[in-house]
């Protein structure tokens, strides 16, 4: 009973931050919110800043060379409630990430679910992207 | 590689996303999901001509308004969300992404202008643009349904109704008449107000034009509001500040427009122990109108790229990147003509 409440309580906040980020700052036009994609990367910086944060990551391309990709998420205030902070993710961690990519194809997109390393699975996207949506494998 | 959500974490997120959406634009609520009971418009008692018509009969009925003191006035502390509104119910049939623009509310170049977002919204599920990409402070009425957070300080002579949101601040003066010494509109305008017990109620005039949200009417340099905000509490120890408002555009709107907005306690965070910052959108946005007209973002090494966590424009100096936390540096090409997609990796 303990856990209804608890998981009601999560679909109730869920609902309201769902609302509230997708009022966010700007049209996520420029993002493919029906490509789910993922991938495994190394977090360069993780910028908690208004209006909306950034996750930047490194991803390493068949032939092992670097790429910066660059991830939009929720503003702070909503990524708090989600209890999501500034140095959530650090410099050098490895992730596995979902993200919804520019139409434009270039490196980036709107950032859905992160996943850590130790295994804690994190929601940190705003409208452009859906941080509930279910995991599935990276891509090879 | 085999990622360990549990069966019930999933049905959780999936029963989110179905229920969402639907909760969401529950009393016509599309812009922030309520808190208490349904939100409900009270239509003004009669209706004026104009919004300073409205105050000076609400003043006149409240027999001048109440004079507070410093321990008598009404007291908002703390953090507040948007809780949801009904603003849409005004302008589209049934208030929900679903539903189609209500013909005759707005005259007839702004009916033709909203019907537009209104297609892109519905039919492509964005509009292509919208102007706080570029930085636009919210104004009024968006300030109204903006997240982020607020604080409210009530004072007897002055309220500040404050969204951290840019940030944007508008002042409230208990018991003035309106001025304009500037001679011009504003993102904010004019506020004058009065209490009436522990209803504070609000004129506001000299806007710039603006917008509802990206997806509502836009408003012209007409409009102006009569808004009554007072502070409900509920069962359940719920706080929710409601706001009664009636919008006058006659540019934009047949007859006035009522709504009803609400602010609820953000207690998430409090409990965080959450600080209201300074912050300004044109050092931390990348957002741009692209040259087909659509949002689009500038990525790091292309050129327009604000990196809000990089050094001041003193590099050579100790200490001056805006990130002494973290410090890592992004690539940036200062000179880049056009966006590049040759963004190599970095090392932190």
């Amino acid at each position: 009973m303990k856990k209804l409440i608890s998981s009601l309580s999560f679909v109730a906040a869920a609902a309201m931050l769902t609302a509230s980020v997708a009022q966010a700052h700007h049209s996520f036009s420029m993002f493919d919110g029906k490509t789910q994609l993922v991938k495994t990367g190394t977090v360069v910086r993780w910028a908690f800043n208004n209006p909306h944060s950034w996750l930047y990551l490194n991803v390493k391309n068949e032939d092992g060379t670097l790429t910066l990709w660059s991830f939009e998420g929720s503003s702070p205030t909503g990524l708090i409630q989600r209890g999501i902070t500034g140095d959530t993710f650090k410099p050098g961690a490895a992730v596995t990430f979902m993200y919804c990519p520019l139409r434009d194809g270039r490196p980036g997109g709107a950032i859905g679910w992160v996943k850590l390393d130790d295994g804690k699975s994190l929601n940190p996207a705003d409208g452009g992207c859906n941080g509930n949506a279910e995991p599935k494998e990276p891509l090879k | 590689m085999k990622l360990d959500f549990s069966r019930w974490q999933l049905a959780v997120g999936m029963l989110v996303l179905v229920v969402a959406p639907s909760f969401a634009l529950a009393q016509g609520v599309i812009a922030g999901a309520g808190t208490g009971p349904p939100l409900t418009v009270i239509a003004p008692p009669q209706q004026f001509a104009s919004s300073e018509q409205h105050y000076q009969f609400l003043l006149e009925q409240a027999k001048g308004g109440t004079k507070h003191t410093l321990t008598s006035v009404p007291r908002w502390d703390g953090l507040w969300v948007t809780a949801g509104n009904t603003h849409m119910d005004a302008f589209v049939e049934g208030g929900n992404f679903k539903g189609k623009v209500r013909e005759g509310v707005l005259t007839p170049a702004y009916e033709t202008a909203f019907k537009e977002r209104w297609r892109q919204q519905t039919e492509e599920g964005q509009v292509h643009y919208d102007r706080l990409g570029h930085c636009e402070p919210p104004g009024l009425p968006r300030f109204l349904l903006e997240p982020y957070s607020h604080e409210f300080i009530n004072l007897p002579t002055e309220s500040y109704l404050i969204n951290d949101f840019g940030p944007s601040i508008r002042r409230v003066l208990i018991g003035k008449q309106h001025s304009n010494l500037y001679g011009t509109h504003s993102w904010y305008g004019d506020t004058i107000g009065f209490w009436d017990a522990d209803k504070l109620v609000l004129n506001t005039k000299y806007l710039y034009p603006a917008d509802f949200t990206r997806w509502s009417p836009m408003t012209s340099n007409q409009f102006e509001t009569l808004e009554i905000w007072q502070l409900k509490k509920y069962a359940d120890g719920i706080e929710r500040i409601e706001v009664q408002a009636t919008f006058y555009d006659k540019f934009a709107f047949v007859k006035p427009v009522s709504a009803v907005y609400s602010f609820r306690r953000a207690v998430e965070l409090e409990k965080a122990d959450y600080r209201v910052n300074h912050w300004e959108c044109d050092q931390t946005s990348n957002a741009y109108l692209d040259d087909k007209g659509n949002t689009n973002f500038h990525l790091p090494g292309e050129a327009g790229f604000n990196d809000g966590r990089g050094s001041t424009m003193f590099p050579e100096l100790p200490g001056q990147t805006r990130d002494p936390i973290y410090n890592t540096t992004l690539p940036t090409v200062p000179n880049a003509a056009q966006p590049t997609n040759s963004n190599k990796g970095v090392t932190p």
